[in-house]
């Protein structure tokens, strides 16, 4: 080999190293696209909350654990910025030289994150607190438990000293556990101070100072909580400071983590179970189906989470209700009412015209509902069609609707009203008492709506077919016709034979008629 | 060195027709290149570009100060900056973030409102509201206070400081 | 540029042209076959773990709290850090290859025999160089396998009889395995094995030089083939492609299998299997297959055998002049070894 033929070969080598080198350099580009992306930033606690962090990384490790996973840590958010209260809020107390309160709420967040807390203030969830009147907390106070402490009339064995028995315990672990407890702090002489006792002024802190005089504190001066009320991260929470809700009832502490708010199980704390399943229904669903073998190409993670651009294997319930999509520009809402159309919670389901105060609107004259509405159902639909439409063709969403429509009116129609009706007559006529939940019919009644009719709704608007039919309007039928009308026709037969001959007769002619309808003539025949 | 027992073809170095000036040069320009890269990445590998190590923190609510008002916010790493708002018209350039350390020789500067200026005690340096020395020792060295980057984000105030120096690496890793 | 030449060679007076003529010493023609080049690449080899290692010494933290974070740092965020690291692991093995390779050959070739036995004992220490600086150097990154194969060999230097207790105390720097041996390991890695390999190497080189290059002829050559050509240009040219082809390699090796890093030594956790580096499957099969003090004196008697080889087979061949027993004895000892490489490699215990 000559020597020019050996410096020929090693020009040719020099090239391929070059290449091999190029090779070397895409793959650094890759690495440091990737590390961009990947990297879990390490936090740096900020310098106001280092003690609180040094102390509870020994007292509560998981607090600090959660919290340095949180974005709130990595952009220097710590402990302080959230816990610092005002010397006059009525939970403030002194902790190791920081003036800080335990109770979190929408106003604290509201500081850092007004919007979301704006919308949320004016949506539904915020106002699940406001059950305390509905027919739903009498079931919990009065027949599950006892609006008055009583005395338990065995001694249970290692419990002798133990008290009276706190009747208000299925509703402080049931009911508000997901709707929201009115917080409240133990006073001196026994009672609770809730907000109506304060009397918070627009920044949260109260005005009364005789009802914050009567707060009772412990050794070290920490306002004692009512146990009933706290802890508590119910979504529409009554807070000390006058304001409703809890973002940590999505956004769970310390991690606030929007991630776990994307996912359905975050929902499904509250929303499942035979009166709403929800979750349920989305699992059942194509949606569920998807959602379950593909989430972990969902980018669930992202800081942008748009349908549509960031991912488009399913969606979750927070897409559909609340995230953002192509459609409407990447907007998240914290109202999910926004794009609810037929409100599906009452008996009798109404379509979603809200007004300016976003309450739905019973009222039936047109010409005075279309002077109040501010939001129309029809453009909560439209909202609605805008996510659908990332998959979905026009002529499939609009369909769907139709099927929905359809299913929800024959529901309304067949059942719902000729139910209530039937109910509103017997209560009439004087043939039920005073009392809920007394006479069987009552139980059945509230089965039919509540339970089983909303699940045959839900089932209907997110297309699961079991839950619509199966556990859904079939049971509605059944409820109906095996229960309902013949303990109707019962309660009617016996308040005759007790003397009240007219209301009866009157009640029954109702149910005549209603059984009379083509819809339903098929019973008597 | 015995010539004949070398190779004969060998035994030619004074043929030198282009072919094998340009193999010569093409051999030469392949091995630097080559090689050359190697060293380029060597070098790049001990100079990291990008600094690494500071971070957008939170400081605090823009609505929260006034018109004059300052805070001293401290830094993960225990800086303490001076944040002073002396706009309004809204954004992050109403305000301006400066270390509290004189550049003289350390020692923490304060606000004085009165007077419109930074004061380190030590040696009666001053500063003016933008951090340029006035008077005193670092004056007459040309120095100024360092500033930090601030932005501004939803009403809230950020900066880019440094998230740890020696002193709070006390871990390892 | 010659009055530069000038300048300098006024103030170094150093014979230039003796010293050319020293240098360009004559290669022997079979030198031409690349078989005969697997001497340079281990050292071109150890050029690449010189300047590739002095890079990761810029980052590394011989304590064992911090090794493992620093090796994780030049793996994933150091610009090229991983391509470094790569260059380094797989130079590694391949020096090791080549080392055992030219051994072989030399072996094969008979070129150990007098008067270059002495040549061949230092060539016997650079493979013990050698492997020691793989055993360190995979020992620094305090990977689980790190920690528990420098605890497993300094417990198998412990069986050697009368000096075992010494050489694991200076293994570890200690009774067992703490805060002192990784630093320990580090010198030994990155400053006195380099030194003690470049001292090797230059002997090694200096020695080959003054003896001269055994002549080969091979049975098809024409007769009158010129039995030399010359080291530079034409035998440096041939190593510089060596170099380019070897680089090649292990920048393509790297970037399609990086040195990756496995989980972070427990001392309080035993993984499942515990390995050495590929090159000493043999010894620990070997060692596996006897046990105690019998694995190690027989693992220290075949040592001795081969320091001693050329002695043994001079004396052989003073017996039996034409013998070719040591052509059998070194196939039998290459299959041995690629037996129980492959079988160590092939199981887990």
């Amino acid at each position: 080999m000559t020597l020019a033929q050996k410096k020929t070969i090693i020009s040719i080598l020099a090239v391929l190293f070059l290449a091999s080198l190029v090779f070397v350099q895409a793959t650094e580009v890759l690495r440091r696209r990737r590390e961009a992306g990947l990297s879990a930033p390490r936090v740096a606690v900020p310098a106001s909350s280092t003690a609180c962090v040094e102390c509870h990384a020994q007292e509560t490790p998981g607090i600090i654990d959660h919290w340095k996973g949180s974005t709130h840590a990595e952009k220097g958010v710590g402990c302080v910025e959230c816990h610092q209260a005002d010397p006059g809020d009525a939970d403030a107390f002194d902790h190791y030289g920081a003036r800080i309160a335990t109770v979190i709420t929408p106003l604290d967040c509201s500081h850092c994150h007004p919007t979301e807390f704006q919308e949320f203030e004016a949506s539904h969830h915020a106002a699940a607190g406001n059950i305390l009147a509905s027919l739903d907390n009498r079931l919990a106070e009065v027949v599950e438990g006892s609006r008055v402490p009583f005395d338990p009339h065995t001694p249970t064995p290692g419990r002798s000293s133990a008290g009276p028995v706190n009747g208000m315990a299925s509703v402080a672990v049931g009911c508000q556990q997901c709707h929201g407890s009115q917080v409240a702090l133990l006073a001196t002489e026994g009672k609770s101070i809730t907000f109506e006792d304060l009397v918070p002024d627009g920044n949260g802190r109260p005005t009364n100072a005789a009802a914050l005089a009567r707060v009772r504190k412990n050794a070290d001066g920490k306002p004692l909580f009512d146990p009933d009320t706290w802890p508590n991260t119910g979504i529409g929470r009554i807070n000390l400071d006058g304001t409703r809700g809890s973002c940590s009832a999505c956004h769970s502490r310390h991690d606030f983590s929007p991630r776990r708010a994307r996912q359905p199980e975050n929902c499904g704390k509250c929303h499942l179970g035979p009166d709403h399943p929800q979750k349920e229904v989305y699992e059942e669903s194509k949606h569920g189906v998807a959602y379950r073998d593909l989430r972990e190409h969902m980018n669930l993670d992202a800081d942008s989470w748009v349908l549509g651009q960031d991912y488009s294997q399913a969606p979750t319930c927070a897409t559909c209700h609340m995230s953002g999509n192509v459609r409407n520009g990447g907007k998240i809402t914290h109202d999910p009412g926004e794009r609810i159309s037929w409100t599906n919670r009452p008996p009798v389901s109404l379509v979603m015209d809200t007004d300016a105060a976003h309450k739905v609107l019973t009222e039936s004259d047109p010409e005075l509902r279309r002077t109040l509405v501010k939001d129309t159902w029809q453009e909560k639909r439209q909202r609605m069609k805008g996510v659908c439409s990332a998959c979905h063709t026009p002529d499939y969403v609009n369909s769907f609707y139709e099927q929905y429509d359809d299913f929800v009116v024959l529901y309304n129609e067949k059942f719902a009203k000729p139910g209530q009706q039937i109910m509103d007559e017997l209560w009439k006529q004087g043939l039920l008492t005073r009392a809920q939940f007394d006479e069987e019919i009552e139980w059945t009644w509230y089965y039919l709506w509540h339970h089983e009719g909303r699940r045959a709704r839900h089932g209907a608007s997110m297309m699961t077919p079991d839950y619509a039919h199966w556990h859904g309007m079939y049971e509605v039928a059944e409820r109906f016709y095996v229960e309902l009308v013949p303990q109707a026709r019962e309660l009617a037969a016996r308040a005759a034979e007790a003397g009240k001959e007219v209301e009866a007769q009157a009640a029954l002619a109702v149910i005549d008629e209603i059984l009379a309808r083509p819809e339903h003539d098929w019973y008597e025949q | 060195m015995d010539e004949a027992k070398l190779d004969a073809q060998d035994r030619e170095p004074d043929r030198r027709g282009f072919l094998e000036k340009l193999a010569g040069w093409t051999m030469t320009g392949g091995l630097v290149l080559a090689y050359g890269t190697c060293g380029v990445m060597a070098a790049r590998y001990l100079y990291p570009s990008r600094s690494r190590g500071t971070r957008w923190q939170f400081v605090v609510q823009a609505s929260r100060m006034g018109l004059g008002d300052t805070l001293i916010y401290r830094s993960p790493a225990g800086e303490r900056v001076t944040v002073a708002r002396q706009g309004t018209t809204g954004d992050a350039l109403d305000f301006i973030a400066l270390s509290s350390t004189c550049p003289h020789l350390g020692c923490q500067v304060r606000w004085e409102p009165s007077h419109g200026r930074f004061l380190c005690p030590c040696h009666n340096g001053t500063f003016d509201s933008r951090g340029v020395a006035t008077a005193g020792p670092p004056f007459q060295a040309g120095q100024s206070l360092a500033r930090y980057p601030l932005r501004s984000e939803n009403g809230l105030l950020f900066i880019d400081v440094p998230l740890e120096s020696i002193a709070t690496l006390d871990e390892a890793g | 540029m010659s009055a530069l030449s000038s300048w300098f060679r006024a103030r170094l007076t150093v014979p230039w042209d003796t010293l050319r003529e020293l240098t360009n010493e004559p290669v022997p023609n079979h030198l031409k076959h690349w078989w005969f080049c697997l001497g340079g690449t281990p050292l071109y080899l150890f050029f690449v773990q010189v300047a590739t290692g002095i890079l990761l010494a810029f980052s590394y933290q011989p304590s064992t709290r911090t090794a493992y974070e620093s090796v994780r740092y030049v793996t994933e965020q150091a610009d090229y850090g991983w391509f470094l690291r790569g260059l380094h692991r797989w130079a590694a093995t391949f020096m090791v290859a080549a080392v055992v390779l030219h051994q072989m050959r030399v072996y094969f070739t008979g070129a150990y025999r007098k008067p270059r036995e002495i040549n061949w004992i230092v060539g016997m220490c650079l493979l013990l160089s050698t492997l020691t600086l793989g055993f360190t150097g995979y020992s620094l990154v305090y990977e689980q396998l790190s920690y528990w194969g420098a605890t497993v060999g300094a417990n198998l230097a412990d069986t050697v009889p009368f000096v075992g207790g010494f050489l694991k105390r200076m293994l570890l720097g200690g009774d067992a395995y703490d805060e002192h041996t990784l630093p320990r390991l580090y010198v030994l890695h990155a400053a006195l094995l380099p030194a003690a390999t470049i001292g090797l190497v230059a002997l090694h080189v200096a020695i080959l030089r003054l003896q001269g290059v055994t002549e080969f002829r091979c049975a098809t050559e024409p007769r009158d083939a010129p039995r030399f050509f010359r080291l530079f240009p034409d035998h440096v040219l041939t190593e510089i492609t060596i170099g380019l082809v070897l680089m090649i390699l292990l920048a393509v090796l790297a970037t399609i299998f990086p040195a990756t890093l496995g989980p972070r030594a427990d001392p309080l956790s035993t993984p499942e299997v515990i390995k050495p580096e590929w090159f000493f499957y043999v010894a620990f099969r070997w060692l596996k297959l006897f046990s105690g003090t019998a694995a190690v004196l027989s693992l220290g008697f075949v040592l001795f055998v081969m320091f001693a080889w050329p002695f043994i087979d001079g004396w052989i061949r003073r017996r039996k002049p034409e013998s070719e027993l040591s052509v059998w004895i070194g196939i039998v000892g290459v299959l041995a070894i690629l037996a129980l490489t492959v079988w160590e490699a092939s199981v887990e215990h």
